[in-house]
């Protein structure tokens, strides 16, 4: 995978604030999430990424060059900033006119890429609407469809489900999605795990400034080897699976549940307790009703990681 | 009971009113604008003249070398006229942003969400303009007086000129309530703090033209009451008992300033909502 | 072929970026007052033309005097300086503080192309808000049955729309960079125009050549109060030199502008 997007030994401060402490990272095609919590770096990192704030310290570039006042460059990068500012007076068409105007486009093709931005985020018929009558979810879809008029190849998003219902978040997911497969590089930072896991495997995940984890979720949750996994198991007979079980030396520890009908298992070895499994169930004649992980996903990454 | 309850519990005690709830608002701000250093230097350069009047009044009062300056009600009248320029420039800072930020912020509806007033958030806002204001006039203003009285050998000056301190005081006063209620009128009218700030150069300064240009044509001072700043020195000479500057009426520009004053609070009642109806 | 090609297209942008300044600046309610302020100067040319006609006082300026009194005090001491100062400072300030900075600065535009062409904005608006009161202004005091003032000043006028353009330019460009430099620009625009050039521009010795005012006084065929005592303490530039002085100074400010806005980091706040 070649890199769109990469930074060596970046560091960003503020005075005596380091807001971005010797980052090293690449991004390739795909869909990154980058995830941390508040103050993490990640406004930073984006701004960074997108020329907006010089390094301090390090080298961000993209496409092989770097971003620092390369205003060309521009022209295959989208962003779509998290702050809810516009051009209020004009509307959502005019709004993406005159920004697109700024790009090597004639008054044609302008015309033509602006009916299709507001197509794909559905705002077409409110084009003629001033964007301060917008509601928050159109002001929200007009700002992706800035991003996205030019058709980049990178698209940096923060936050680009801010105030969407459930069925625009469905919709801007989707698309991200399908961005992703087209083999552009869509950056999104989002505090909501569950919708980023819903849009990528891939993640950046920071905190303080630093960077903790960086690839698939699922090989980074393997790696973590200080929590084991949780496997939660509902079945007909759980004491005599527990039994069973607490025998094998990689099974840290077996909880059951209230009502009595489950059971939860610690394990450092997750693939071969996977494996041994079924022949317990079939040996001691145990009906097996639920088998679920419920820390092989984003949030317990990021628990495990950043608490 | 041994283990004792440590939930939520409503308050027992007695429900009273703050009375003085403005103050919370007024305290803030005042902490906020304290802590910016430009301010403080600004406020510092603001002072610098009543330093060189109490080095004036040394020099005149105790040294007896300086003749030609006469300690008395014009001497204080024109330190709280020279001191125009600066409350202009902090009324700007301190006001200009006062309540165009909230309306930016949309802070209104959080504020009328708490149990205050708009007589309380307006006089909390006016508190923190007049604070800042008090500084560059009414307190050193005072402080001059005492200098020049402590450095009096006798109680001669106190005796004939104890006057000039209620003097002090009205000129003071109406010197902070005009840029003070202006400059929120102003600031109420806009979510921009810069607007705010210009159109109140613009009504200072523009006043001050008009007379000019007026008084080209008409060879009179008497249309002075046009610029605003020329309003406050006249009424400043009625104060202080000093000869009028301007030919014009000191009757007009107490009313012009009158005018100005009830204007501004019209403007900032009617501007200041918690909820804004937008059609 | 390619050099006319990057001259078109960055001329295009420099339209670009003016147009969309002009939409977002000048059509808002903040010029309905500051239309207001040039009516306010329109009403004192005709106040002075009701004097001359209407005899009210026995001393009555001329049209000339009238004239010249408005367009160095109501045009050149305040409108042009106020205009310049409100739009001048918002260029770029109303952007960061609007956050709409970051659209502007993700396009593929130089960050001086930005400036300049906000820039080309200010003098538009500067020139539609200032030179049609210093033309009206004209008619409302020589316009009658004897035309020949009219025309015997036409030169006077032409001059004067010259120079109140030149100042424009100038002024337009110092508070362009002040609003591109600093925070608190109006603030330090004001404490300029209204402390800084009216001290100075008295004071005897090169400090007055510290000021743009000075150098517009020299080449204004009009005096005030000021300009006269300006006089008392020193002479004039020479007319050449002050003309090249003030394009040189609008060429350092727009370059030093455009330079602090490329090279800046602007941080909007969330």
């Amino acid at each position: 995978m070649s890199a769109l997007v990469e930074g060596k030994t970046l560091s960003k401060w503020y005075g005596q604030i380091v807001a971005l402490n010797n980052v090293t990272f690449t991004i390739g095609q795909g869909v990154v999430g980058l995830l941390g919590p508040n103050g993490a770096g990640k406004s930073t990192l984006m701004k960074l990424i997108t020329g907006q704030l010089r390094p301090s310290q390090g080298e961000i570039t993209v496409f092989g060059e770097s971003i620092w006042n390369n205003f060309p460059l521009f022209h295959r990068i989208g962003f779509c900033p998290e702050q809810d500012s516009f051009y209020e007076r004009m509307t959502g068409a005019e709004f993406l006119s005159a920004l697109l105007h700024m790009h090597p486009f004639g008054d044609a093709e302008i015309g033509k890429r602006v009916d299709s931005a507001l197509e794909t985020v559905n705002l077409s018929s409110v084009r003629d609407k001033k964007i301060a009558a917008y509601s928050k979810g159109m002001r929200q879809r007009i700002k992706l469809a800035q991003a996205i008029a030019h058709d980049p190849d990178v698209m940096v998003l923060d936050e680009p489900l801010a105030g969407m219902d459930p069925v625009g978040r469905r919709d801007i997911i989707q698309l991200v999605r399908r961005w992703g497969t087209e083999g552009k590089c869509v950056i999104v930072s989002s505090h909501i795990l569950h919708e980023v896991e819903a849009m990528t495997s891939t993640i950046l995940l920071m905190h303080n400034g630093k960077v903790l984890a960086e690839g698939d979720v699922h090989q980074i949750r393997d790696l973590i080897d200080r929590h084991p996994h949780s496997i939660h198991i509902r079945c007909s007979k759980p004491r005599k699976l527990a039994e069973a079980l607490v025998g094998f030396p990689d099974v840290e520890s077996i909880r059951f549940d209230p009502e009595g009908d489950a059971l939860t298992a610690e394990s450092r070895q997750p693939d071969e307790f996977y494996g041994r499994l079924p022949e317990l169930m079939l040996d001691n004649d145990i009906e097996l009703e639920e088998i679920t992980s419920p820390d092989d996903n984003l949030q317990a990454v990021f628990q495990y990681l950043v608490k | 009971m041994p283990i004792h309850d440590l939930s939520y519990q409503h308050w027992k005690g007695d429900w009273t009113s703050h009375p003085y709830r403005w103050w919370v608002i007024s305290r803030h701000g005042i902490a906020l604008l304290g802590k910016k250093k430009g301010f403080l230097v600004l406020l510092f350069l603001a002072l610098i003249p009543f330093l060189a009047r109490c080095v004036i009044l040394y020099g005149a009062v105790v040294m007896n070398r300086i003749a030609f300056v006469k300690i008395d009600g014009g001497f204080f009248e024109a330190f709280l006229s020279q001191q125009l320029f600066f409350t202009f420039i902090i009324a700007i800072y301190a006001g200009a942003g006062a309540i165009a930020n909230d309306l930016k912020a949309n802070a209104l509806q959080i504020y009328f969400s708490r149990a205050i007033t708009r007589r309380d958030y307006l006089i909390g806002k006016l508190g923190v303009v007049v604070f800042f204001l008090s500084l560059p006039t009414l307190v050193p203003g005072l402080l001059l007086f005492f200098v020049a009285a402590i450095f009096h050998s006798d109680l001669e000056f106190l005796r004939q000129y104890s006057w000039v301190l209620l003097s002090i005081l009205g000129y003071a006063l109406l010197i902070i309530a005009a840029n003070a209620l202006v400059i929120l009128a102003l600031s109420s009218m806009s979510r921009s703090s810069r607007f705010a700030g210009i159109f109140f150069a613009a009504v200072v300064f523009f006043s001050q033209i008009l007379y000019g240009i007026l008084n080209a044509f008409l060879h009179t001072s008497s249309v002075a009451w046009i610029s605003l700043s020329d309003d406050l020195r006249q009424i400043g000479d009625v104060l202080f008992r000093s000869p009028l500057t301007y030919q014009s009426s000191p009757w007009a520009s107490a009313a012009v300033l009158a005018i100005l004053l009830a204007g501004s609070v019209c403007i900032i009642h009617s501007r200041v909502k918690a909820v804004e109806v937008v059609k | 072929m390619a050099e006319s090609d990057s001259v078109a297209k960055g001329w295009r942008n420099l339209k670009t970026i003016a147009n969309l300044t002009l939409d977002t600046l000048f059509w808002s309610k903040k010029t309905l007052f500051v239309g207001l302020l040039s009516l306010i100067v329109l009403a004192l040319a005709g106040v002075g033309r009701a004097l001359l006609v209407l005899h009210l006082i026995p001393t009555a300026l001329p049209a000339s005097q009238v004239f010249g009194t408005l367009m160095s005090t109501a045009v050149m001491r305040f409108l042009v300086v106020f205009v310049t100062l409100f739009y001048g400072t918002a260029l770029i300030s109303e952007e960061v503080e609007g956050k709409t900075l970051t659209y502007l600065f993700m396009r593929p535009i130089p960050k001086p192309t930005i400036m300049l062409g906000k820039y080309l904005a200010l003098v538009w608006i500067g020139s539609i808000m200032v030179l049609p009161v210093v033309m009206a202004s004209y008619l409302i005091l020589y316009v009658g049955a004897d035309m020949r003032p009219f025309f015997e000043d036409l030169n006077v006028l032409c001059r004067d729309i010259g120079i109140i353009f030149l100042a424009l330019l100038a002024y337009g460009a110092f508070f362009s960079l002040l609003g591109a430099a600093l925070k608190h620009s109006i603030l330090i625009g004001l404490a300029y125009a209204f402390g800084w050039e009216g001290i100075v521009a008295v004071l005897p010795g090169f400090t007055r050549k510290l000021t743009i005012t000075h150098y517009l006084q020299s080449i204004f065929p009009h005096e005030d109060t000021l300009g006269a005592l300006s006089m008392l303490v020193g002479d004039r530039t020479a007319p050449l030199e002050s003309i090249v002085t003030l394009v040189l100074m609008i060429v350092l400010f727009i370059a030093t502008a455009s330079l602090i806005v490329r090279e800046k980091e602007y941080v909007l706040e969330q």
